[in-house]
């Protein structure tokens, strides 16, 4: 068979046309020999930005790098953008208003009303008031749809995307980081002067070797599925509840696998019921542990529910790859994001974006969401994006520095965008200045987020 | 126009007393909420419909005005609600809005509601009622009757609570020992009924209803206006300016639907389309991109257009200028002044943009269809 030259081949599958290549960045390269079939190739490459994590705040971060003009790379150890939205299932990102206005916009929510509009979708009414109707404010998204537009957007903003890569050593030396990445067949040096950590684990940052926070316990993670085969209204739900009271008594199952709630499992059929305890997405074999304790407990649930008087023809119509996780490491920042500040909507001089949510913090037991006081809308300072002694790194999402509380709010969807366009400004103008994102010139800063149509909180 | 100053005039009245309540003058008990539209009843028709659920009455009443505007519509209920093995008829008419909205409740002469100890509803008892029929959020049309009273006999679906056996989390949504009672009725507002109210409103809409329902005070009013112009009606010049009004930052929802409201006949209107445009320089970046996106649905963009769009290129930043570039590809703008306008943003320094004014100039070289 005749051999095929790499770039040939590489050409051949349309890479160039899709701004997959990564010439542009490419400082060196060479292909290591593994044995007469297999080799790795080892390359060296250098960008402005680096964003490590493709998922909710990654995605909207390396937009706005790019699209400020910057050499973006953005790495994801998965198959497609989007994280909890796309691969997680939870495609509701919210909340994007409070009492009556827009306090989240920008590049996230170009993103999401785009995806809304080609699945010919309709936005929520925005005027409802929030409180016990808070998830009505939710925008529910065609999951795979948009992950196809985050990609296109990524890539005409001139981002490369380097999939199924992960870091595994990251130094700082000469005012730039190097990043170490390991993926399929590849083993990649990567240079950037200002890095963002978007895994929402502070994967990075730990990486780096900055500190982190962690609680004792951490909010239990989520297997998106969908049942079907049944209709509801004609269930006998007394007559299941006993049932399903019964078996958790036998020990074949387990109380908080499903919030105890066999009602609310048929009435969702699977949407954001199952509760999987200790999930965490850290590490592969944790993550893996997750995705194996979720899986088992919806089959071993499915295979109950079969036993059921109308529930005989249940079906698994659907499941996402894998166990999203709301919960694992925060950063320890310049400034902690207290439950106080949160609930209090304490205004911080140096706010970059605001954040929307209840306070909501998941257990064994469930959720009851503690609701914001009217008028309340909590915001992000930049200090709290930044981890304490680092220079030329941010991060965005879920690691954000808070405490517990206030994480179980800061943690959304919609905050994360906000955060993700707002650590990638930073890092766009620190780059641009020759500095470290906490040392920026703020007004210019806010300038940026703005001319992107991001939304930063008045100056006090 | 007669009916607008009655709807104003009467506009006083219903915000200073939300609801009428209690026992009106004929002894009948009755809640109702504010009006959409207030006028004389010229005439009242009636409609006999397949409703799809379990009452007897099949009839759906219409009052309209003597501009034939529906003004309300009614209908009778009467059905059972049983506990202990026991039944109570429940009879009841319901009112809506012309926009399917719960308008309210009245009983007929000496009747009234009672609870599962046969106790009747007290005068906050029924204003609490009211008010929950008011929610058209409530959680209450998504919960299974059995799940408003988990220990109830589940071969039986018209057992009213006991108190005691309420869910506690649909306590909050009901009268307290007439959970059933608040249940029924609740699903019948928002159920077939509705549907039919809207659609036989549908049927009657005219751009002069159509303005007079966005002149509601009610916000539910308001967007279901919004909802039924575009494949319902072609608006009038003064519907189309009323319509540009609520494209403002004072409400987001409302600019939304009312972007959405226009089509491309509209937008062939040469005023309409400047004073749109318009728009879009002090509009916030989530209502520019609309706009914009709804300028590329105009069958050819007005020469003022172009030109004043043109005049503010510098305005535009980041994603809304990518927006304008596609605006102009779309209709094929490529004269000299728009093509020497994006030829100094190749030279910029942000090589994003410059990129993106390379593009549109390479379309502007490829030969088009003129639009």
């Amino acid at each position: 068979m005749k051999k095929i030259q790499r770039r040939s081949a590489l050409a051949s599958l349309g890479m160039f046309s899709f701004g997959i290549s990564s010439a542009d960045f490419l400082v060196k390269e060479k292909t290591i020999r593994i044995n007469d079939s297999h080799s790795i190739k080892k390359q060296t490459l250098k960008t402005d930005i680096l964003v490590v994590g493709g998922g909710t705040a990654g995605v909207v971060a390396a937009i706005q790098a790019g699209r400020a003009g910057k050499k973006t790379i953005l790495l994801e150890n998965n198959s497609q953008l989007g994280g909890t939205t796309t691969t997680g299932g939870v495609a509701y990102p919210g909340i994007f208003f409070a009492w009556g206005q827009q306090v989240i916009s920008g590049i996230g929510w170009e993103l999401v009303q785009e995806a809304v509009a080609l699945n010919d979708d309709t936005l929520p009414n925005f005027s409802i008031p929030h409180g016990k109707n808070h998830p009505r404010h939710q925008v529910r998204l065609n999951g795979p749809l948009y992950s196809l537009i985050i990609e296109e957007k990524c890539i005409e903003a001139g981002v490369h995307i380097r999939f199924y890569e992960t870091p595994t050593k990251i130094t700082f030396k000469n005012n730039s980081w190097t990043v170490e990445t390991i993926g399929k067949g590849i083993s990649t040096e990567i240079i950037c002067n200002q890095l963002i950590d978007c895994t929402g684990n502070a994967y990075v940052t730990s990486l780096a070797g900055f500190e982190l926070k962690r609680g004792e316990e951490v909010q239990p993670g989520s297997l998106m599925f969908e049942l079907g085969g049944y209709d509801f209204d004609k269930l006998d739900l007394n007559l299941l509840r006993t049932r399903y009271q019964e078996e958790i008594k036998k020990g074949n199952l387990d109380n908080t696998e499903f919030r105890n709630n066999i009602v609310g499992l048929l009435k969702s059929q699977g949407d954001n019921i199952s509760h999987v305890l200790g999930a965490d997405s850290t590490t592969s074999e944790l993550h893996t542990l997750a995705n194996l304790k979720g899986r088992a407990s919806l089959l071993r649930t499915l295979r109950f529910l079969r036993t059921l008087p109308g529930l005989e023809k249940t079906k698994l119509l659907d499941m996402q790859p894998e166990t999203a996780v709301r919960e694992t490491y925060r950063i320890a920042g310049h400034y902690e994001v207290t439950h106080e500040d949160y609930v209090t909507g304490k205004h911080f001089d140096d706010a970059v974006s605001y954040s929307y949510y209840p306070i909501d913090l998941h257990d064994e037991k469930g959720i009851i969401p503690k609701h914001l006081n009217e008028g309340i809308v909590p915001t992000v300072p930049l200090r709290a994006l930044v981890p304490k002694n680092s220079r030329n790194l941010i991060v965005a999402g879920r690691c954000i520095s808070s405490d517990r509380l206030a994480n179980s709010a800061l943690r959304v969807q919609a905050s994360s965008m906000g955060m993700g366009q707002a650590a990638a400004a930073a890092a766009v103008l620190a780059h641009t200045h020759k500095t470290t994102p906490l040392e920026v010139p703020f007004q210019e800063l806010r300038q940026l987020i703005e001319a992107h149509g991001g939304i930063v909180p008045p100056l006090a | 126009m007669k009916l607008k100053n009655l709807v104003q005039k009467s506009l006083f009245i219903f915000l200073g007393i939300l609801y009428f309540s209690g026992n009106n003058p004929s002894g009948k008990i009755q809640y109702f909420g504010v009006p959409t539209l207030v006028a004389p009843v010229a005439d009242t028709r009636y409609f006999i419909l397949d409703f799809k659920d379990d009452i007897a009455n099949d009839t759906l009443w219409q009052q309209i005005s003597a501009e034939g505007y529906p003004l309300r519509y009614t209908r009778p209920i009467r059905t059972g609600v049983c506990f202990d093995n026991k039944c109570r008829p429940l009879d009841v008419t319901i009112h809506w809005n012309p926009t399917g909205r719960y308008l309210g409740f009245e009983l007929p002469e000496k009747e009234f509601l009672s609870k599962y100890d046969h106790e009747p509803f007290t005068a906050e008892e029924y204003e609490q009622l009211h008010a929950l029929l008011t929610d058209q959020f409530s959680p209450l049309g998504s919960f299974h009757y059995n799940e408003i009273v988990p220990q109830a006999d589940s071969t039986y679906d018209k057992v009213d609570a006991v108190s005691g056996a309420t869910s506690a989390n649909v306590l909050e949504y009901v009268v307290e020992g007439a959970a059933f009672t608040t249940y029924k009725l609740w699903n019948i507002t928002y159920g077939s009924s509705q549907q039919h109210v809207q659609q036989l409103t549908e049927k009657a809409l005219t751009p002069a209803l159509v303005q007079l329902l966005l002149e509601s005070p009610d916000m539910q009013d308001k967007l279901w206006a919004l909802n039924h112009i575009n494949g319902f009606i072609t608006p009038d010049a003064t519907l189309r300016q009323t319509l540009l009004t609520y494209i403002s930052e004072k409400e987001f929802t409302l600019a939304e639907r009312a972007i959405k409201s226009l089509n491309s006949r509209d937008l062939t209107d040469k005023t309409l389309q400047l004073e749109f445009t318009k728009k879009i320089f002090p509009a916030s970046y989530s209502l520019k991109k609309l706009l914009l996106q709804k300028l590329q649905e105009a069958p050819a963009l007005q020469p003022e257009v172009v030109q004043l769009l043109r005049k503010n290129l510098s305005s535009f930043t980041g994603e809304s200028l990518t927006t304008l570039l596609d605006l102009w590809a779309h209709h094929a703008i490529f004269d000299s002044e728009t093509r020497t306008a994006v030829e100094q943003l190749r030279q910029h320094s942000n090589p994003f943009i410059a990129k993106k004014a390379e593009i549109f100039l390479q379309k502007s070289t490829r030969p088009t269809t003129q639009k």
